[in-house]
């Protein structure tokens, strides 16, 4: 669309680098720096060799641990997508309610885990608001177990990763002409099928860039798995913590090794997607 | 069906819009015939766009009625209104294809593949694009973007073609190919053309018939000529072409001409924008206005064709500024109550050119002289 | 690890730290009120010095305790000034000797953990025994260590669900036939140390034959419990809050955190019956700036009134023999260090843990996630 953008992006155009500068030579030292160190220990500790990595295929807990993460991480993304989508429209389709719904939407950020954490522990628990509800409804009999579960683990996760799944989406719909739904509508297209054909396909950009987020955050959810989850949940970040716990650092760093890995994997596997990557680097303006 | 033609007839009635109560649309009425090109031709804000999106179903009216083929489509959503529309800024589909983009409103009819490719290539044919069908559109220059639109609104075969500022967007020379590239489609397809547009120009050029939009109100309806030859009002005689108004006193009527006296001397003018002249009274203060290509200085070697024979207003002035122009000059004039006017002259080697404070006598058509 | 500090500002342990010193706080302030605390007056000049002395601690209830019970005295009495943190943690020991940047004099770990990181290097300075005080028994007493604090790891339930029924041992935590209801064990997720004696215990094994630990017994025997615990607990506030929302009739839980729960009126009791017997230490990081600091406060911390203070603050007992003398009769009631309660307990080996947590450890994973 914008010609001239692609043209400032010519190698000739250093300004762009020398604004970055500051930021990346602090990520540099305060990240990179730290991660390459950490993955070191993964090949060096206790002695330079491969041998965490060449356990881990026979690692059964390594194994149900991370498929666990993953299991965990794609129902979370599904869970925020359907339910986010909605919102997102909602959001940008109403003028006056709008700023409402987005501070209903951003509240999570600015609550504290452990505020968020009683509070699921109110809702959920055996004796919850939630189960006394369904009790005196006469729905139940026995109050469900909800608290310390899986369920209850996705439920929390899906409601902290919210945000990041409705704000990329609701920034691609913003960025639809609204004429295209008139358009569309004006050539005989119902409702739905203006969505369906029009407004989901223009807002895919919005939704890859949820999806990955969601997804890679929930890959190293940690906190909440362990206060609301199940009995038999461990995550990858916890084998992580309690394998640090038990001073095998280079087990520790391999897993570490193993979560970044799969993060990059699923980063890169978005980017190429056709039209996906062109629409990331769109939407950084 | 009432329309027996291919294009469909469409009358409004009555039509209002508000926004908080502050009127975009204020009670249009107006009768467009089958296969006719109405052009909606206003400033912005006069409420031509409001009213096309009635036409469409995108607005709902405050109040009033709009029937199309005799049938109200007021409580009609827009996909079922069945009317072709081409946008402002083209809007077509980003994700689609060319082909794609025409073949939406056939898909959503349920055509068949086949089918669809059969009438996507045609329609393609018919706005000269052949083989642009795989690209997208935003690989088209802006001239081509709006042929993929126009195809894509016609390509399903509607009776009704709506066009807000279609060619807005796009560069004078362009403009003007698409302008006759529009009239001709209209003139094969045989259906009805409503075209909103603020340029009188465009609007003169293609219409059949315009109604000129001011304040929410129509304030005229006509041929491209009617309009410009009788204004009903003030507003249109200034926003149709350039005008000259005269501030003039009622001194009499003579059958359906009304005798008003101006600057000393008394001018003779039509008044098409009244029923009849009657309701005038001696004395009143009234307005006349006549176009400056039908003056003429009444000493010069040059006559226009309409002069001869016909009756003659004449009034002395003062030339205030004189421009050469090429094809024609232009001369500021005065009149004595310190009117200001225009007069434009075909150039010509063979006529004097007046000089700056020169007095001279100008005189024009009684024809072209209008109460407004 | 980036990661999951975009959900919160503090580390793990540190919220879920905050999470029990929010339920706890109100109600243990009124208990720390209570009457006048014995008071030291004077302390040998060897304890003395000047300077500072940076302590790690386990933060909470339990760091204000400590404030009153002998970081405020010994500032006074020593000339030397005392900064406590939160957030003791023996990996972070393990950091900073390693990266020769020592930010803490002293840390509040057991000695399990000194241990076990000394297994893997040298982390730890030795403890300069001339300045301990002669109550502390030669039991309290390692070479890299001096413990500090005498606690136990408990059964506790719900009084309103047994119809009067008390559980008595762990054959009854595992019965839940007679005590029906969900049950919480500790869990591995964050370094915790599986409770294999009590499961030992459970399978009939008398308590002085627990250790050495017969691994392959106690994971027949949490086999049996495996689907009545909803939770595998990592940090002390949980079980608490599974009673007190009767998520769970019974838990293990630390003793201390009891009392918070009692004071705010849920109804819910301690069965110290074949409990164990834990202790925190302080260990001295290898290269603490103020480490002659750190020991002069190590011994002062020990000295038989501060223990008393302690103990007095929250239900922990004390390492001196001397300091039973400043307790009120019913307060030592309730303290894992009185002699009814302390003949009921099993001894906590460390000696056995430091040898087997690893392997105990990756083979609890592996049995829970089975």
């Amino acid at each position: 669309m914008n010609m001239s953008g692609r043209d400032a992006r010519g190698p000739k155009n250093l300004v762009p680098l020398l604004l970055a500068a500051p930021l990346l030579l602090f990520m540099l030292a305060f990240y990179a720096l730290p991660v390459v160190t950490m993955l070191m220990r993964s090949v060096s500790d206790p002695a330079w060799s491969l041998s965490h990595y060449a356990a881990l295929p026979d690692d059964a807990v390594f194994q149900k641990v991370f498929l666990n993460t993953l299991y965990t991480s794609v129902i979370v993304t599904l869970g925020t997508l359907l339910l986010g989508y909605p919102v997102a429209l909602a959001l940008v389709r109403t003028r006056r309610w709008a700023p409402v719904i987005l501070i209903l939407i951003l509240l999570p950020f600015w609550t504290s885990v452990l505020v968020r954490s009683y509070a699921w522990m109110v809702l959920m628990g055996r004796h919850g608001l939630i189960n006394e509800a369904l009790l005196a409804a006469g729905l139940l009999e026995r109050p469900l177990r909800i608290l310390n579960t899986p369920l209850a683990t996705q439920i929390a996760m899906i409601h902290i990763l919210l945000p990041y799944m409705i704000l990329p989406i609701a920034n691609a719909l913003r960025q639809i002409d609204p004429s295209l739904a008139r358009a569309a509508s004006g050539l005989g297209a119902t409702p739905w099928r203006t969505f369906r054909q029009v407004i989901l396909p223009l807002s895919m950009p919005g939704v890859a860039a949820g999806v990955l987020l969601v997804f890679v955050l929930a890959l190293g959810f940690y906190i909440t798995p362990a206060m609301v989850g199940g009995p038999r949940e461990i995550t990858l970040s916890m084998l992580i913590a309690q394998q640090v716990d038990q001073l095998n650092w280079g087990y520790a760093a391999t897993l570490s090794a193993v979560l970044l890995a799969t993060a990059l994997a699923i980063i890169a596997a978005c980017y190429r997607l056709p039209g996906i990557g062109n629409a990331f680097r769109m939407n950084t303006r | 069906m009432a329309g027996a033609g291919r294009g469909a007839s469409v009358s409004l009635t009555d039509l209002e819009k508000s926004y908080d109560r502050v009127a975009a649309v204020a009670g249009v009425s107006l009768d467009i015939r089958s296969g006719e090109f109405l052009t909606l031709l206003g400033p912005s804000g006069s409420g031509k766009t409001t009213t096309l999106m009635m036409i469409a179903g995108f607005e709902m009216p405050t109040a009033g009625d709009i029937a199309i083929d005799a049938k109200s489509v007021v409580a009609m959503p827009p996909y079922r209104r069945n009317i072709g529309m081409v946008f402002q800024n083209y809007a077509l589909f980003p994700h689609l294809t060319v082909a794609e983009n025409i073949g939406f409103p056939l898909k959503q009819r349920g055509v068949a593949k086949a089918e669809r490719a059969k009438l996507v290539g045609e329609a393609l044919e018919l706005v000269h694009l052949p083989g642009y069908g795989e690209r997208y559109p935003r690989q088209l220059s802006g001239g081509q973007q709006q042929r993929v639109a126009l195809a894509r609104a016609i390509v399903f075969k509607p009776r009704l073609l709506l066009m807000d500022e279609p060619l807005g967007a796009l560069d004078k020379q362009l403009r003007e190919n698409l302008q006759l590239e529009m009239r001709r489609l209209h003139a094969d397809l045989g259906i009805t053309f409503i075209y909103v547009t603020h340029d009188q120009e465009e609007a003169l050029t293609m219409s059949d018939r315009i109604a000129v939009m001011n304040e929410g109100l129509v304030a005229q309806v006509g041929r491209p000529e009617d309009l410009y030859d009788r204004p009903s009002s003030r507003f249109v005689a200034g926003f149709i072409g350039e005008s000259n108004f005269l501030p003039a006193i009622v001194r009499g009527i003579e059958d359906d001409v009304v005798v008003a006296e101006c600057d000393g001397a008394l001018l003779r003018a039509l008044c098409p924008g009244r029923m009849s002249p009657s309701p005038l009274a001696a004395g009143e203060k009234v307005m006349l206005t006549t176009r400056p290509e039908r003056l003429r200085f009444a000493d010069g070697a040059w006559h226009s064709p309409s002069s001869s024979g016909a009756p003659q207003n004449r009034l002395s002035v003062t030339v205030t500024e004189a421009v050469f122009a090429g094809e024609r000059c232009r001369y500021m004039l005065q009149a004595g109550d310190g009117t200001a006017m225009v007069l434009k002259e075909p150039s010509s080697a063979a006529i004097r050119r007046r000089a700056v404070g020169e007095q001279a006598e100008i005189a024009w058509s009684v024809a072209d002289t209008i109460l407004v | 690890m980036r990661r999951y500090r975009l959900n919160s500002p503090f580390g793990r342990r540190t919220a879920l730290g905050l999470l029990g010193a929010g339920l706890a706080a109100p109600f243990i302030r009124p208990a720390a009120a209570q009457a006048a605390w014995p008071e030291v007056t004077s302390i040998p000049d060897a304890l003395k010095g000047t300077g500072e002395v940076r302590i790690a601690t386990f933060g909470g209830t339990m760091q204000e305790t400590q404030q009153k019970a002998y970081f405020e005295p010994f500032e006074k009495l020593s000339g030397i000034k005392v900064r406590a943190f939160p957030g003791s943690d023996p990996t972070k020991v393990k950091a900073m000797v390693e990266t020769g940047n020592v930010e803490w004099d002293m840390a509040q770990l057991s000695r399990g953990s000194i241990m076990n990181l000394q297994k893997h290097g040298d982390y730890f300075e030795k403890i300069d025994y001339d300045l301990v005080d002669s109550g502390v028994d030669a039991a309290y007493r390692f070479e890299y260590g001096l413990e500090m604090l005498v606690w136990a790891q408990v059964l506790a339930y719900r009084t309103d669900t047994f119809k009067g029924a008390v559980p008595k041992g762990w054959a009854d935590f595992w019965d839940t036939k007679k005590f029906p209801g969900d049950r919480a064990m500790v869990g591995t997720s964050a370094g915790g140390w599986p409770e294999m004696e009590f499961a030992l215990m459970a399978a009939g094994v008398p308590p002085e034959k627990v250790y050495p630990i017969d691994i392959d017994k106690a994971f027949e025997s949490y086999d049996k419990i495996k689907k009545d615990v909803v939770k595998w607990w990592d940090t002390g506030a949980v079980p608490i809050q599974l009673l007190t929302d009767r998520e769970v009739v019974m838990t293990t839980v630390w003793n201390g955190r009891m009392a918070a729960l009692q004071a705010a009126g849920v109804p819910g009791a301690i069965s110290w019956s074949q409990g164990l017997l834990k202790r925190d230490a302080w260990g001295i990081p290898k290269g603490a700036k103020n480490k002659v600091n750190a020991m002069k406060f190590a011994a002062y911390s020990t000295m038989a009134i501060p223990q008393a203070r302690v103990a007095l603050g929250i239900p922990y007992g004390s390492v001196n023999n001397k300091s039973n003398e400043y307790i009120p009769a019913e307060r030592l009631q309730v303290l894992p260090s009185a002699p009814a309660i302390k003949a009921q307990l099993v001894n906590y080996n460390y000696d056995w843990w430091i040898d087997n947590r690893e392997a105990v450890v990756n083979r609890f994973n592996k049995w829970l996630l089975s």
